[in-house]
């Protein structure tokens, strides 16, 4: 645990062991998303499935580096991680992105896909707003985290035909904004 | 339907009974949510209350709650 730092996010006024809870439950949320997604994106063949496959991949790696990043801080905090894989899972900010009834339905796998983002906008939205000015190293990450969220419910919501996202694949390295905390 | 006072919402907490949670008058029964585990929502709320307030502050609007059961009526003037 890094306790001066815990000392100086307890003195700025915030809960930490709530804010603790709320880490470690998106820390769960972005593993199981990370889980699920690789069934999605398995699932993502054909024609149609075949053109969403390379973007569900970035936002499925790029969960995984959500979870990673989240951990070192959570235990400097002087919080843990469950020692129970399936209890870490049951807590999970987000509901499981399973996949749906037909498998071959892209149009329903995009449907859970952005869910699941706006389920992690909200989330890190929430935790930015709890941070900000207060616990800068969370608010950092959180806003990092965010960033990466924001543009994985983009892509998805334009594919469903809810209008342009404004972005374009992305070029080089997975986590432009998250690659920070991963060094 | 059911109207609900204070002490009575209070009972369905979602710890060992169902899990309500009141919203602009109506009652709802989130019991089923994987997000309102023990009656308890992203670490910051509990079943049992009014939380007409609360999700004014919540990154999200009440479409996330309407596809909850209604189960009753929420009246803070009935004793």
């Amino acid at each position: 645990m890094a306790r001066v730092a815990r000392e100086m996010v307890e003195k700025a006024g915030i809960n930490v062991e709530q804010l603790l809870e709320l880490l470690v439950k998106n820390a769960a949320a972005e593993l199981t998303t990370y889980y699920y997604y690789t069934i999605l994106r398995s699932n993502l063949i054909g024609l149609e499935g075949e053109g969403v496959k390379e973007i569900a991949e970035a936002a499925r790696i790029e969960d995984r580096n959500h979870f990673e990043a989240l951990v070192p801080r959570i235990y400097e905090l002087g919080g843990k991680l469950p020692d129970d894989m399936k209890a870490f899972h049951d807590l999970s900010a987000c509901k499981p992105a399973r996949l749906p009834k037909d498998p071959t339905d892209v149009n329903e796998i995009l449907k859970v896909l952005v869910e699941a983002e706006r389920c992690a906008v909200r989330g890190y939205t929430h935790i930015c707003n709890m941070t900000f000015g207060k616990d800068h190293r969370t608010y950092d990450l959180s806003l990092a985290i965010l960033n990466e969220e924001i543009e994985h419910e983009s892509w998805f919501s334009e594919f469903l035909g809810e209008g342009p996202s404004g972005h374009f694949m992305r070029r080089g390295d997975n986590s432009p904004f998250v690659r920070k905390f991963l060094q | 339907m059911k109207v609900f006072n204070a002490l009575e919402l209070s009972m369905f907490n979602g710890k060992g009974s169902p899990a309500y949670v009141a919203h602009m008058g109506k009652v709802y029964d989130v019991s089923d949510s994987v997000l309102w585990r023990e009656g308890r929502h992203q670490a910051l709320h509990e079943a049992g209350v009014d939380l007409t307030e609360a999700l004014s502050q919540a990154p999200h609007g009440d479409e996330l709650l309407k596809g909850f059961p209604v189960v009753g009526i929420y009246n803070t003037l009935i004793k």
